[in-house]
């Protein structure tokens, strides 16, 4: 009895081990290719009109409201184009880097990959994506309108693993009525931190708080851009500021907000999914809220109040302020149709119909043209958005070179270390000298 | 050749059990081994993998300090929440043995958070009764205690909040207790009753030593369970193991490694060096069991 039970329990234990550790292997890859009906054509001498049916893998990210204008485009796409079928795979951001990597190993990418620039190096330098510029050569994604600047934001070296499907630019989202409600002042857009600081104790009290959080990853090499400093090395391999003073300037700055209750609680914090109908400004709780532009549009259709946007302080600093590409698509170097996938990605960027589909959710669109024809039929709120974009594009820089392979640990653990500081567990400078260490420790593995 | 396959007996055995077999070696054999391979090596998915030797090990123990958190997170999970639920199950079971009128109804209804518990819905639910504006406070309101603390936000509470959700579902411990207290003849307690034993008494002194091989075999699978604990952690701390890395069990650990970060090779090590310690805890409750299990049949030892 004994015995059988220990033999037992062994297996049961060894087996629900093993199927943890190992049972990764290739998910969805029986996928039936789904041939389209195609409509029958009568016996012509004509042979190009006769295209073979084709099926387009596309995975994007995005919130409910993306998915569904996106199945739109898709079907749009379908019926001027009846030979191709589009399968469409879509997840929040955190599940689409999941689904995508056991898919990596089992060589069975999808055709199009929403491309995110802190992965932009891991898939492109690792041979998982193709080099788009044949493509862009021989037009079968027509860059006829679009500006070299734009499309260069999807470059590793000389090669275009990523197609910018359109540019934001940082902000801060300004309550606005809060503000003057509570008896401050609104800001003008030279603004600097210690205005933003000073807003503080004037909200307080109200009852209100600054914003619920910056995004650590994002603001704090912002921050390190004013100083005219790089968060990594240009060769990846190390963080790319020498000196301490800057994280300790800015998380001193940072933890006088949340010690003096500016900020939202950390356990509060942690309950966030995220979205913007949890955010703490479009609650009304919070006067700000800081992130990209592209972004501004569903806070203000969610707080369903206007607001105001002001650039990031600093942002004159060393012409700190940059425009990035809020997302690329790619094609996966597995992909059977790369032809067929181009040219989903040229109607994407370049058709007006499209566009008026997707109305700037996903960036300020790179085509001239595109922008033209949507500028009559915006809101007056994506106006603003519009408006704000296209001044950054005036006053800004060329943005860093994207993240090495490793940044996506490097970025946690800025977080990690940031609560640290904030729950004093860790000295501000502490927290620098650990950040630095434990951060070029992982880079290091970029040494060749 | 045919017909002497055809009167061979063990052909059709072996047909039958085909399916077992071929599904053991392709989906539990080859899985098991191929992470045993890849635990030596540097794999990210994007690469072949290439062979590293100990290094996954030796990084594990001796450069990572986040391992040796997650693991002190872990032992502190089991520890504390094994016991809990086994008592509780032990507790409801007992009462649960009572002759009473619909007793049955009884035995569902609290058999049901297990049944449900160990899906994401409940792992949810959780963060609600136990948010800044969830059920726990407004109790606490209640009885004057005005707090908005969110307990899954706290690093000092977060971790006995999924304590509790383990503790919770005790169903499965309670109803294999439960058969146990069917099994034990009522001639002994009613001859205690005669001696003038009192019911604190006739539990430690007859109940307890009756149903250790049951404790044994419960606290033997939950152990083993509680180890292994993934979803409630995942879905509570949203898969980071926040906040400051209080409910990062092992098993979230090795799945942001596999990935968030995409190192398979260190994901497998980390696997099997769990597998190797869950296997030394179940065989030392093995060994201590010869102090307190009690079997009846002495022969079987």
């Amino acid at each position: 009895m004994k015995r059988v039970l220990t033999i037992l329990l062994t297996l049961a234990l060894s087996v629900s081990l093993a199927a943890c550790a190992g049972g990764n292997g290739n998910k969805g890859a029986g996928n039936a290719t789904n041939a389209p009906s195609e409509p029958v054509k009568t016996e012509t001498p004509t042979t190009d009109d006769k295209k073979e049916p084709v099926t387009l893998k596309i995975a994007w990210w995005g919130g409910q409201s993306r998915h569904d204008y996106t199945l739109k485009v898709i079907e749009l796409y379908e019926s001027l184009n009846p030979h191709v079928t589009i399968e469409p795979e879509y997840a929040s951001f955190d599940d689409h880097w999941k689904k995508l990597a056991p898919k990596v190993a089992a060589n069975n990418l999808p055709d199009i990959i929403q491309m995110d620039i802190s992965y932009l190096s891991q898939y492109g330098s690792l041979g998982q994506l193709e080099d788009l510029t044949p493509y862009t050569q021989n037009g079968a994604i027509d860059i006829s309108n679009i500006s070299e600047a734009a499309i260069s934001g999807g470059k590793i070296g000389n090669e275009l693993f990523a197609f910018n499907l359109g540019s934001n630019a940082l902000l801060s989202v300004i309550d606005k009525d809060m503000l003057e409600k509570a008896g401050g002042t609104m800001p003008t857009q030279d603004w600097t931190w210690d205005d933003f600081t000073a807003l503080g104790p004037v909200l307080k009290a109200q009852g209100k708080i600054l914003t619920q959080d910056l995004r650590h990853d994002v603001f704090f090499p912002f921050y390190l851009r004013g100083k005219n400093q790089l968060m990594y090395a240009a060769d990846g391999t190390s963080l790319g500021y020498d000196d301490d003073k800057y994280f300790i300037d800015f998380y001193n700055m940072y933890k006088g907000w949340y010690d003096n209750g500016n900020l939202l609680s950390l356990d509060k914090l942690a309950q966030k999914k995220g979205t913007p109908e949890d955010g703490e400004l479009e609650l009304g709780n919070a006067v700000s809220t800081w992130g990209w532009s592209n972004q501004y549009i569903l806070s203000s259709t969610v707080a369903k109040r206007p607001f105001e946007i002001l650039p990031v302080p600093g942002w004159n600093e060393n012409k700190a302020l940059f425009l990035k590409p809020s997302m690329y698509f790619s094609i996966s170097k597995n992909s059977k149709v790369k032809d067929e996938a181009a040219k989903f990605i040229s109607f994407w960027v370049n058709d007006v119909e499209a566009n008026k589909i997707i109305m700037g959710e996903r960036g300020v669109p790179v085509s001239s043209a595109v922008k033209e024809a949507l500028k009559p039929l915006l809101t007056p709120e994506q106006t603003k958005v519009f408006d704000y974009v296209a001044w950054a594009e005036q006053n800004s820089s060329q943005m860093n070179p994207p993240n090495p392979i490793g940044a996506v640990e490097v970025d946690k653990l800025l977080k990690d270390t940031a609560e640290q500081i904030l729950y004093n567990k860790l000295s501000v400078a502490d927290g620098a000298a650990k950040f630095r260490l434990d951060a070029n420790k992982i880079l290091a593995a970029n040494k060749k | 050749m045919l017909s002497k396959l055809k009167d061979n007996n063990h052909v059709v055995g072996y047909v039958f059990s085909a399916p077992f077999i071929i599904g053991f070696l392709v989906f539990i054999l080859y899985p098991i081994l191929s992470s045993l391979y890849y635990s030596f090596t540097d794999y990210n998915l994007f690469q072949s993998p290439s062979w590293v030797g100990m290094a996954n090990y030796e990084k594990m123990f001796t450069d990572d300090e986040k391992y040796w958190k997650s693991v002190f997170v872990t032992l502190n999970y089991v520890i504390a929440s094994v016991p809990l639920r086994l008592a509780f199950a032990l507790m409801v079971a007992l009462l649960l043995n009572k002759t009473i009128g619909g007793i049955g109804l009884y035995r569902s209804a609290y058999y049901l958070p297990s049944l449900i518990g160990g899906s994401v819905a409940v792992s949810i639910l959780w963060t609600q009764v136990f948010g800044d504006q969830g059920l726990v406070n407004s109790a606490l309101g209640v009885f004057g205690i005005d707090t908005d603390t969110s307990w899954i936000g706290n690093p000092d509470t977060a971790l006995w909040t999924l304590i509790t959700l383990s503790v919770w579902q005790f169903g499965s411990s309670m109803l294999i207790f439960l058969a146990g207290l069917k099994n034990i003849p009522k001639d002994y307690y009613e001859a205690a009753s005669v001696d003038g034993a009192n019911a604190v008494r006739r539990f430690f002194k007859i109940t307890l030593p009756l149903l250790s091989p049951i404790i044994l075999f419960n606290l033997i699978l939950q152990t083993i369970s509680a180890f292994l604990t993934f979803t409630p952690a995942y879905i509570v701390s949203r898969g980071e193991g926040g906040p400051l890395d209080s409910t990062l069990l092992y098993s979230l650990y090795l799945y942001k490694r596999a990935f968030q970060f995409y190192e398979m090779g260190y994901a497998a090590a980390m696997a099997w060096v769990m597998l190797i310690v869950v296997g030394i805890i179940t065989l030392v409750i093995f060994q201590t069991s010869k102090l307190w299990v009690h079997y009846e049949s002495k022969g079987e030892r």
